[in-house]
């Protein structure tokens, strides 16, 4: 008695759908790096800087999850105690970038002509550029300050973001309600801010957390080549290099670092994606 | 010529479909039936449910949808068929033509091949034999073969839709599905494409489900008409007979809502309201809260759709007792009036001569120059109420833009109220201010001209504040929304809350807050559903009196324009080529453009059988 739904392929979203349980998990899992950074030195079980040669390079134990390092240095305290400064460097780029992207990227793709064809180019010819490449290069060559590396990151990155608000912007610029925000007498930078910055703020915040969980790699990338790193802080990335070398003595100080890398990076990509689906479609769908 | 009349063997029959959403009920209980060689016409604004039917009985449901019901094609019942069983007999014997002839061709496949693809393929044919049918196929729906080899980017899109009918044509199927195939295009164009699939239907005796939102259209072509609403039937008869006079509220109200395109009417017959969600009336009948003859008994319960007389059928419970004044109500409504005299002031606004090319980019060589605007010519008194017609592409919208600083003409001048604004950027900040004062706009869509971050309450509020005059915003704000009709409450709302008719109000209401002396209305109706777009007219018109505010009115309908202006300029690839009376321009055009504009309107065969021309040509077609 059923004509039941036609469809033969069973079309499955390959994004992940808000209230998923996925979504939910990397929510969560985001939620505990929340609390780690902010609770850190209290909930970590050891002093992380304590040594003890006795405890030189152990196995995960029970008083130890995650064994010791070469100077009997607690790794899980480590990890809790550097998930601060691992966080630190992203944030700071992705933030910066998002920031100097919606900058840019809406005069561009708002006003247009020369305004653009500089804007826009310019972003090209840096979105060129080998980042991590050029990374590694010049905090090498300048040896090393935290904050340099910070601030290549950030120049490296945010052309990527200056094109991306730039393309939905150029979408929303040319819609009615900028026009009659235009006819009304609306200025230029008003009619950027009150209309249009709203209505890429699904795009702008997604493009965010893709940024941080890229650069989040990017600076664990950099201390495993032991550069950039904050001094004396125990970093993701250079628990991660030094344990590389105790692989078979203790391979838990390298993949307890790697696992919670991978693991961040994908719960905000995945939050990114459901965020930008859940909003970007808000004036279309009928609530 | 004798297969062109119904056998009256049914071919294609559904009876009490259902469609779900989830735990929505889209569409309950519809039964449609398609005699063999017969137009059957399905008509609804939209919400009623008239695409989803065909959907359902074409297998061809959305993803997240579901139906039950059965359906019948030629003896053999198809519901429960899986796809591969559905694709057999879809495109082959029962075939689909889409509105919209921009995205329904392949843009990568040359004309010849699509239509190719879509020929028998139980006939083996050989590579000349394909070629020469191909060009067969084209001749028939009026296409130089020639255009075989070209691709649909290449083509308009009354070509292109010509393209789509021989596509679906190929397989010479019993039964043409055609949803809206005029919608998106011009009304000459739509003429044309109109008495095409007549004519292809007549030679092949084919039967043709026809969906469309215009009655006027269903009256044109169809042999019964199938009125929906709310996702069920409201009304089924001959359509002549449906045309004679309507046995439900809502027939009639949708064939009054229709403004006359023969003479001007002095009140638009709105239907109050907006189409309901199916799930919100389901016990009770549809149309009753927006119906003038609704009793306790209307809300009672779900009045059955039932025959009432010889191969009518009305879902009107109570329509014994109120036939009668369906008519006599359709008998005031028509009346021909005559239009208030408007004593026009000085010149509000003069355009001279301005001209506007586009440019348009190719990646190698030359880039493309389209001429928009050929000097064009004009003046609009204070007060005056002046429509812009013309087909797309004829630079109506171009001049609307010019006028409101949205781009700059070429050459040519435009005087708004003393000031030059040919060139805003040149204005100083104060005389800028002024003008945005003068002249505000409405846009045709009414989903892309709010702007969806923002509660209506700040929209307006914006408004008043740029006019920077406002004793008390906040009251300003609950005044404009009362004299467009809204609820205070609706300055909490966001415009994803808003139906198209609503939100229309609120750019209406949007404009007025700058009190401007000229509102430029670029196409405000042309999206809307036919019950709705007789509201936003007769409040467009109830603004122009009452506040005594010139309009540029641009629009594409002459039925629009015979209501709404008191003088009217015809434009054509950018030039004027008639302008005078709105009245003397419609009911004798001087120039072939506009009498072929005139003569393309649907249903003016029927409505002004007086029409000496019209009636020649019903006679050779005969």
């Amino acid at each position: 008695m059923t004509i039941t739904a036609t469809i033969s392929k069973i079309r499955r979203s390959r994004r992940a759908r808000p209230g998923s349980v996925l979504v939910s998990a990397s929510w969560c899992m985001i939620g505990l790096i929340v609390l780690v950074v902010i609770a850190g030195p209290w909930i970590a079980p050891h002093d992380p800087n304590a040594q003890d040669p006795l405890l030189s390079v152990t196995s995960p134990s029970f008083a130890h999850p995650f064994g010791t390092d070469q100077l009997g240095r607690d790794i899980l305290s480590r990890l809790i105690v550097g998930t601060r400064a691992a966080m630190f460097g992203p944030i700071c780029v992705a933030v910066a970038s998002i920031v100097l992207g919606l900058f840019f990227g809406m005069i561009a793709g708002f006003r247009g002509g020369w305004a653009d064809t500089v804007i826009a180019r310019t972003a090209d010819i840096l979105y060129c550029l080998p980042a991590l490449l050029i990374a590694i290069v010049v905090v090498g060559l300048i040896s090393g300050s935290y904050l340099v590396t910070i601030a290549v990151l950030i120049f490296l990155t945010f052309p990527y973001d200056v094109r991306i608000i730039r393309s939905v912007t150029m979408v929303e610029a040319r819609l009615p309600y900028v026009d009659a925000a235009r006819t009304l007498g609306v200025s230029g930078p008003k009619t950027m801010v009150r209309h249009i910055l709203p209505n890429i703020m699904p795009t702008a915040v997604a493009t965010l957390l893709l940024e941080f969980a890229g650069s989040l790699v990017g600076f664990s990338a950099l201390a495993f080549l032991g550069l950039g790193v904050q001094a004396g802080s125990a970093d993701w990335g250079s628990i991660l290099a030094d344990g590389q070398e105790q692989l078979f003595v203790n391979p838990a100080m390298a993949l307890a670092p790697a696992t919670l890398l991978i693991l961040v990076a994908a719960s905000v990509t995945i939050v990114g994606d459901s965020f930008y689906d859940r909003y970007s479609a808000k004036g279309a769908r009928d609530e | 010529m004798s297969e062109h009349q119904p056998t009256g063997r049914a071919i294609l029959q559904a009876s009490d479909v259902h469609v779900f959403a989830g735990s929505r009920t889209l569409l309950s209980a519809v039964d449609i039936e398609v005699r063999a060689g017969e137009c059957l016409g399905v008509v609804g604004e939209s919400g009623s449910g008239k695409s989803m039917l065909m959907k359902a009985v074409l297998g061809l449901l959305p993803a997240g949808t579901s139906s039950t019901g059965e359906v019948w094609f030629d003896g053999t019942r198809i519901d429960g068929w899986d796809e591969r069983q559905m694709r057999a007999i879809r495109g082959r014997r029962l075939s689909l033509l889409l509105q919209d002839p921009f995205t329904m061709l392949n843009p990568l496949q040359s004309i010849g091949v699509t239509i190719a693809e879509s020929l028998r393929s139980d006939q083996r044919l050989s590579r000349a034999a394909r070629r020469a049918e191909v060009e067969r196929r084209l001749t028939e729906v009026g296409i130089d073969p020639a255009v075989a080899s070209k691709r649909p980017f290449q083509l308009s899109g009354g070509m292109r839709q010509r393209v789509a009918i021989a596509a679906a044509l190929a397989a010479d199927p019993d039964v043409l599905v055609a949803d809206e195939p005029t919608t998106a295009l011009d009304v000459r164009t739509q003429h044309e494409i109109l008495e095409l699939l007549t004519a292809l239907r007549r030679d092949r005796g084919m039967a043709l489900v026809l969906i469309t939102h215009d009655l006027r259209v269903a009256f044109d072509m169809c042999d019964r008409v199938t009125v929906m609403y709310a996702g069920g039937v409201i009304e089924e008869a001959p359509a002549a007979a449906l045309e004679g006079g309507a046995l439900h509220p809502y027939s009639l109200g949708l064939m009054l809502a229709e403004p006359p395109v023969a003479h001007y009417a002095a009140t638009l017959n709105a239907i109050p309201g907006s189409v309901p969600d199916h799930d919100d009336v389901k016990n009770r009948c549809s149309f009753a809260e927006r119906c003038a003859w609704s009793t306790s008994s209307c809300t009672d319960s779900r009045p059955a759709l039932r025959e009432v007389a010889e191969r009518r059928r009305t879902s009107c419970g109570r329509i014994e007792t109120i036939a009668d004044e369906l008519v006599s109500a359709r008998a005031t409504a028509t009346r021909s009036e005559s239009r208030p005299a408007v004593d026009a002031g000085p010149a509000l606004l003069t355009v001279t001569d301005i001209r506007k090319t586009f440019h348009t980019a190719r990646l190698a060589g030359a880039s493309v120059a389209n001429v928009a605007l050929d000097g064009v010519s004009f003046s609009l008194a204070e007060g005056e109420s002046l429509g812009l017609v013309g087909e797309s592409g004829s630079g109506k919208t171009t001049i609307a833009r010019a006028v409101l600083g949205l781009s700059t003409p070429d050459s040519g001048t435009i005087q708004l109220a003393g000031h030059d604004i040919s060139r805003f950027r040149h204005l100083s900040r104060r005389d800028l201010r002024d003008v945005r004062r003068l002249v505000q706009v409405v846009f045709q869509d009414p989903y892309a001209s709010l702007n969806p971050a923002l509660t209506i309450g700040a929209a307006l509020r914006e408004a008043v504040d740029m006019r920077g005059d406002a004793a008390d915003p906040d009251a300003e704000v609950k005044e404009a929304l009362a004299r467009v009709s809204l609820p205070a409450s609706y300055a909490a709302k966001y415009p994803s809350g808003l139906s198209g008719g609503e939100r229309q109000r609120v750019s209406i209401a949007r404009a007025l807050c700058m009190k401007p002396r000229l509102l430029i209305c670029d196409e405000p109706v042309a999206a809307l559903d036919v019950s709705v777009q007789a509201q936003i007219l007769e409040l467009l018109r109830e603004i122009h009196r009452d506040v005594g505010m010139a309009m540029l009115f641009i629009t594409h309908d002459l039925a629009v324009v015979r209501q709404v202006t008191e003088r009217v300029i015809v434009l054509s690839r950018g030039v004027v080529v008639e302008a005078g009376r709105t009245d003397d321009v419609l009911d004798d055009p001087q120039d072939a453009y506009t009498r072929s504009l005139v003569d393309a309107v649907p249903g003016r065969a029927s409505h002004a059988p007086a029409e000496p021309d019209r009636v020649s040509a019903v006679g050779t077609d005969v």
